[in-house]
């Protein structure tokens, strides 16, 4: 699972990085998804560890400023911690994904050193939610949602990743396979056991 | 279907979030509009990322910041993003639904010359001013030029001028060489950016000097 490839490219403590040839492209969306379905630190060490030195070189190429840049990580990536969720595998890369995020964050602090305004205007701009996307406005009611979500901290972990992925996030179960690197077979029985579990205890209003 | 689009070189420096913030919002409306920019864009922002992710390779004496990574996850919660209620405008009895980029961002009460009214959009953007301009069927904007550029794009209804009609979604913009007078039969909502005060062509200059200034 997720932990297990991480740790060949992750050493948070030591600093050290080995330099890849290719984008572990995988692994980004992989530890995005961890991040998103259960708060993994280990799976945002390895993006921090990724990103933060790429972030830093725009910013300087930005702003001119090392100190500036270093605000541009911090934004960035505490966004990317806060709305990892809000990443959708379907409509590209990680990378794509985290460079839009550093967009936003950079249009705002430019912004910001401009005019004196304190407005952030770029999630108005480059909204980071598509509206158009179907599933969206599946849990639209915030009531059912927050519900559901406390029905779902419940479950076990294994189980919540598949429902999140699969409802949460609009994945279908083979792209959830894929990045859980389990079969299929598997998502279709951790999925089945936790619609069980979930009917059971939210009752009949559901059905 | 929608003709007239940003150009290239707009829409390349709207991907990287350096276009001023009115110009920004009106690329956002027209993207949000036009299937085409969609997917234009969306090849733009994964171009980007190559370049500043990809083909950059991390040095191997880089620290890991610990002291930013214990900061950012020390708090658990997630932003959470809810749909925001569309926003809604009367002018001269019509009602018009506002794009989504603007449901956020405030704007004036309208104000009203004859056919044209003018809304002020709330983005302090230097010598560039953005407004909701107004025209009631059977209006014109009348002949004028000016130094800057001036950027009309079409969210409702319909107008044409000497190069054409147009249709909601169409992206205008135009610099001080051209001059133009749109009319509008049915009326029209526009958003509108421009950069300095409009020169009006026809020697009665003073008395349409309240116009310039409304549409500025
Ligand atoms: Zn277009």
């Amino acid at each position: 699972m997720v932990s297990q490839q991480l740790q060949t490219g992750c050493k948070p403590k030591t600093g050290q990085f080995t330099a890849m040839p290719e984008t572990p492209s995988k692994e980004l969306a992989n530890s995005l998804f961890a991040v998103a379905t259960s708060r993994d630190k280990r799976a945002f060490a390895f993006l921090f560890q990724y990103f933060s030195p790429k972030i830093k070189r725009f910013g300087i190429k930005q702003f001119g400023s090392e100190a500036q840049a270093m605000e541009l990580v911090q934004e960035t990536l505490t966004s990317v911690w806060r709305k990892a969720h809000l990443y959708h595998p379907e409509k590209g890369a990680a990378t794509t994904w985290v460079y839009t995020v550093m967009r936003n964050a950079s249009f705002d602090m430019l912004r910001k050193m401009k005019s004196s305004k304190e407005e952030c205007i770029s999630e108005d701009i480059w909204p980071l939610i598509d509206e158009a996307e179907p599933g969206q406005h599946e849990f639209s009611d915030h009531l059912e949602d927050k519900q559901i979500k406390q029905y779902l901290d419940r479950l076990p972990q294994a189980q919540r990743e598949v429902v999140r992925g699969v409802y949460f996030q609009d994945m279908s179960q083979e792209q959830l396979a894929e990045h859980l690197n389990i079969p299929v077979g598997t998502v279709k029985s951790r999925l089945r056991l936790a619609l069980q579990k979930l009917r059971n205890e939210m009752g009949e209003q559901h059905d | 279907m929608i003709k007239h689009h940003p150009s290239n070189e707009l829409l390349v420096q709207f991907s990287e979030g350096n276009l001023p913030a009115t110009l920004s919002v009106a690329v956002a409306i027209h993207v949000e509009m036009c299937p085409v920019c969609q997917k234009q864009l969306a090849t733009l922002e994964a171009k980007n990322a190559n370049t500043a992710f990809e083909d950059v390779v991390n040095d191997d004496d880089i620290c890991f910041d610990q002291l930013m990574f214990d900061n950012i996850t020390s708090d658990e919660s997630i932003d959470e993003v809810y749909d925001q209620p569309a926003i809604k405008v009367e002018v001269k009895g019509k009602e018009y639904t506002l794009p989504r980029a603007l449901t956020r961002i405030g704007h004036s009460s309208f104000m009203q010359i004859g056919k044209l009214a003018r809304s002020r959009i709330a983005l302090d953007d230097g010598a560039l001013r953005a407004s909701l301009l107004h025209i009631d069927a059977g209006g014109e904007i009348p002949d004028h030029t000016h130094t800057g550029f001036e950027l009309t794009l079409l969210l409702d209804g319909e107008f044409s001028d000497e190069d054409g009609s147009y249709v909601p979604g169409d992206f205008m913009m135009l610099d001080g060489r051209h001059n133009h007078t749109p009319k509008t039969t049915e009326g029209c909502l526009c958003f509108t950016v421009v950069s300095s005060a409009l020169h009006f062509n026809k020697g009665i200059s003073k008395l349409l000097n309240p116009i310039g200034n409304l549409i500025y």
